[in-house]
């Protein structure tokens, strides 16, 4: 028979007529076969392939939903009120209508990194070829998401086309979902958001590798440069190009061109958002110097418009804010728009010469442009930007109010409080509009990193007060000291550094891993990162920072002037921190968990999902902590850590995502599992006691991390460690010995050390467990025993043969 | 004398059931009234003056939930008050067999104070929509989701409020 392969092929005697072969059914399990890897049961699994899985997830962190809206208005028989979980006129109910809208959260944010991806993808193919190796540091494993969910090990650029197109087809298969008259089910909603999740992590782990492979980013690298972050470090003498966005295709053209051109000295070049995380990965792998300065996250992206100080924006895609041409317009600010998921309603002037372009532009005939094409755009924005600076210097623009006016503004408020009833956080606006109408500003200058620049203020005040810049100009001198460092972004935790770190945190000897992603959606500013980070990474957690958060980070330094990416090392060792880079990075964190089974314990992971999530899930003290999630993609990322097993905290305003899958200590059935090595059912810690849930402050956050580090795996001396923490942070921030700390004792040596006859006692006098006082032995009252040996499973199939 | 009901503005909309503005005298004859009350406290307390109205109120026999790190405030006052996450008590809530805080039982009517207002709207929404239990909101702001709610207050006016609910207990 013969062998069919995938390509393109001429037909004899036929002419004119060519067969495209892109996919041959059972093709990855034969290339696998090929290359002696062994796939797991699940390669690319669809909608209900991991199904099984999700259900057990669910039995244990059962969803909890609370509705932003308890009104359905998808269809034309509505709207219809679900309020009471009333069922509407097609029959949904309001639990399955809240897991909906959830699922729909979730591959919203899957598709808008994997589309991230596609373009990226697409665009390198186009440079660099199919054959392009996939390059991203000292690893094997170099696609680990890809491969647990596809079985595809992609070698090549053009290997990764298959991987993005399944997860395509997924997410259009669970878009399809969300029509009415589909599912019914709240659970199997849920079941499909995990899905969703999982797929966001491969269409992340696409674009991020296609990318190191292809644009000189940090390799998984520990000395990546640091990069300058703040509003302060902006130098405004200097003409100032602004990139707002995410993808950084476009803009690489803008950096060899200024690069060619000898203009990096003479255009302040600088970006808000993850575009301006990967604008200081782009060419640093030789550690070189990034060329680019960091404004900060969204929450930075009005302020930095009304300060005026922008002469060209150029904006690509995802977190960049509607109104961008609108603000940018009254500041004579042309903006550039260069992705099509974002283009303003400008004319496409992607056949034009640069001269005409720049001319328009700087003239104000046209308020901005749309260009596809990079050369041009790579030409245009550093070229108008030189062009700008002097037309808006000579025009004398500035948008914030003098200090005079501040007076006047501020001495206009009537008091009413409608500013403070839309803000999203409550600022108290009114007493910093009192005391800066009697010269006070140290209100608004509090206020400044509280609030997040959504100016929704704005527009209600009826004295028609300018409320955000209000805010921004009593915080000038806050804001021309914010100067910071980041560390560019690294990519992956590399094979053998797996290898060095993955024992101590199976043991818990290393107390765990805590992944601090996401927005800028912050209860109580920026700083309470800092606090949390530097608390932990004294505690010797391994911190892996990404995204806005790895941004904001970078903000604030100790006593000594140092950030904590200058004061702690970036390896992947108890006591370090790591940012991996942007948003897209975070497919890395994941990545670790996936290469700690494969590596550390020699699991098969290709497209085996359910035996890596739950090995992840026993064994892997990790904890995602997303503290200003804001975005849809913020809830795939979480929903996709969910999957394998990991769990999130996320902000209060986390709450808004409308459901959360929180377990249930009190029911003492939820918490066992079975011992592989024979099949028997042992309980376990209730550890992590979430999959997703909200904390209401940092003090909280910081106990509820150390105790959801807590796995089965421990070994006393892990154990201890963890214990220790979670009573510690327990007592310094909450102000008390939590409750439950005794139902993760199993053995003596489990206890704190420093503590450890003062807990006995408690253990003795007020849970009746029997001590020998002369050994200072527990010789009853544990439920659980120690055994490092057990191999804890959620999974039947998984135990030894014949036991289960 | 406070009135509690006038300003009942919302800045958006969960749905088209809001909470029925209370005077704190009713207020006060609801917590009397109610068999099992749980008074939920957050973190907001700390900072805003209202740790000494909760431990009046918890002085008054109500149980206490604190929330977020709000036991800093409360412990030592001789309250019966123990930390859980809002979150958690939101779903233990919605559980029938869950035996409360103290084993005995669930509760009745739970009083939020202390809280910042979109996110224990969202609590809110999940006891409202979800379960049976009343909910009574004695913060200082309006919230759409609770059963009953004081209405917009100026501060100075909600604590001679919950002066007013305390006496009244």
């Amino acid at each position: 028979m013969t062998k069919i392969s995938t390509g393109k092929f001429s037909l004899e005697d036929l002419e004119n007529v060519q067969i495209t072969i892109n996919n041959i059914v059972g093709a990855i399990e034969i290339k696998a076969e090929e290359e002696g890897i062994e796939t797991g049961p699940t390669p690319k699994p669809g909608v209900s392939g991991l199904r099984d899985w999700d259900y057990k997830l669910l039995s244990r962190y059962q969803p909890i939903y609370t509705p932003v809206c308890d009104q359905c208005c998808y269809c034309t028989y509505g709207k219809c009120d679900l309020g009471g979980n009333k069922e509407g006129a097609c029959g949904i109910d309001l639990a399955a209508q809240q897991s909906r809208e959830f699922l729909l959260r979730v591959i919203t944010g899957a598709a808008a990194h994997s589309a991230h991806g596609r373009h990226l993808l697409h665009h390198l193919i186009g440079l660099h070829g199919r054959d392009h190796p996939i390059d991203v540091g000292p690893s094997n494993l170099f696609a680990p998401n890809t491969q647990l969910v596809t079985g595809i090990v992609p070698r090549t650029l053009g290997d990764l086309e298959e991987v993005v197109a399944y997860v395509e087809e997924q997410l259009m298969q669970l878009l399809s979902t969300i029509h009415a008259g589909q599912e019914g089910s709240a659970l199997d909603f849920e079941s499909k958001a995990l899905h969703g999740g999982m797929l966001d992590h491969v269409g992340m782990e696409v674009s991020d590798i296609a990318q190191i492979s292809c644009l000189g980013m940090p390799k998984s690298d520990p000395e990546a440069p640091l990069a300058e972050i703040g509003m302060g470090c902006i130098d405004s003498t200097k003409p100032v190009l602004l990139v707002i966005g995410h993808n950084v295709a476009g803009v690489t053209y803008i950096m060899d061109y200024m690069e060619e051109q000898g203009l990096n000295d003479k255009i302040e070049f600088a970006g808000l958002c993850c575009t301006a995380i990967d604008m200081t990965r782009y060419k640093t792998d030789d550690r070189s110097l990034p060329r680019a300065k960091v404004i900060g996250s969204m929450a930075k992206e009005l302020k930095m418009i009304r300060s005026a100080a922008p002469d060209v924006i150029v904006v690509d895609e995802q977190c960049v804010r509607p109104d961008v041409l609108d603000e940018a317009k009254k500041l004579f600010i042309p903006v550039i728009t260069t992705n099509e998921k974002i283009m303003y309603g400008l004319p496409n002037r992607s056949n034009d010469s640069a001269d005409q372009i720049i001319d328009d532009l700087s003239s104000g005939k046209e308020p901005g442009a749309l260009i596809l094409d990079f050369d041009l755009l790579g030409e245009v924005a550093p070229r108008l930007a030189m062009k700008m600076a002097p037309i808006r210097d000579a025009k004398g623009i500035k948008s914030l109010p003098s200090d005079e006016e501040l007076k006047k503004l501020t001495s206009a408020c009537v008091q009413c409080g409608a500013c403070e009833l839309v803000c999203p956080n409550n600022l108290p606006i009114m007493n910093a509009m009192v005391a800066a109408a009697e010269g006070d500003i140290t209100l608004f200058e509090y206020l400044h990193d509280h609030c997040i620049a959504c100016g929704r203020c704005d527009p209600v005040c009826p004295k028609d007060i300018p409320i955000l810049n209000v805010i921004e100009k009593a915080a000038q001198k806050v804001i021309r000291e914010e100067k910071g460092k980041m560390r560019a972004g690294r990519g992956q935790i590399s094979d053998p550094e797996i290898r060095e770190e993955g024992v101590n945190l199976v043991m818990g000897t290393t107390p765990g891993i805590v992944a601090m992603v996401g927005c800028s959606n912050y209860p109580e500013g920026t700083k309470d990162l800092y606090t949390v980070a530097n608390e932990m990474l004294q505690r010797n957690y391994i911190v892996v920072m990404s995204g806005c958060s790895a941004m904001d980070l970078g903000m604030y330094k100790d006593e000594e002037g140092q950030t904590l990416y200058e004061k702690y090392p970036a390896k992947f060792l108890a006591g370090n921190l790591i940012n991996v880079g942007s948003c897209v990075s975070n497919s890395h964190i994941t990545g670790t968990a996936i290469k700690v089974a494969a590596i550390f314990a020699q699991r098969n992971i290709t497209g085996n999902f359910e035996e890596i999530a739950d090995y992840i899930m026993n064994r892997i003290g990790a904890v995602g902590v997303a503290w200003g999630a804001y975005s849809q993609k913020a809830a795939a990322i979480g929903t996709g850590c969910n999957r394998l097993g990991i769990p999130v905290i996320v902000g209060p305003h986390g709450s808004k995502y409308r459901r959360a899958l929180i377990g249930k200590p009190y029911n003492e059935e939820d918490w066992k599992v079975y011992d592989a090595r024979n099949g028997e059912e042992m309980p376990i810690p209730a550890s992590p006691e979430f999959l997703l849930t909200t904390a209401e402050t940092m003090e909280e956050l910081m106990p509820m991390i150390a105790k959801n580090c807590i796995r089965p795996s421990d070994n006393n001396m892990g154990r201890m460690i963890k214990l220790t923490h979670y009573i510690e942070l327990s007592q310094k921030y909450l102000g008390h010995l939590p409750e439950d700390w005794y139902k993760f004792v199993r053995t003596e040596t489990d206890l704190p050390l420093a503590k450890r006859e003062e807990l006995l006692k408690i253990l003795e006098q007020e849970h009746g467990w029997q001590i020998d006082w002369k050994k200072k032995k527990i010789i009853s009252g544990p439920t659980m025993k120690l055994d490092v040996s057990a191999q804890p499973t959620n999974v039947k199939r998984l135990c030894k043969e014949g036991v289960c | 004398m406070v009135d509690t009901t006038k300003n009942t503005t919302i800045y958006t909309t969960w749905g088209s059931r809001s909470a029925k503005p209370v005077q704190p005298l009713v207020a006060a004859k609801l917590i009397s009234k109610a068999k099992r009350p749980l008074l939920v406290i957050g973190a907001d307390a700390l900072d805003s003056g209202l740790i000494p109205k909760a431990i009046a109120l918890g002085k008054k026999g109500v149980q206490i939930a604190a929330t977020g790190h709000s036991m800093q405030g409360l412990k030592g006052h001789d309250v019966n008050a123990k930390y859980i996450n809002i979150h958690f008590l939101a779903t233990y809530l919605c559980d029938k067999d869950w035996k409360g805080l103290d084993g005995q039982g669930s509760y009745d009517l739970v009083i939020f104070l202390g809280h910042k207002k979109y996110y224990v709207n969202q609590v809110l929404s999940g006891l409202k929509n979800f379960t049976n239990i009343r909910t009574l909101a004695i913060d200082r702001h309006y919230l759409q989701n609770a059963d009953m709610s004081f209405g917009n207050l100026k501060t100075e006016d909600h604590m001679a409020a919950l002066d007013e609910l305390i006496s009244n207990l």
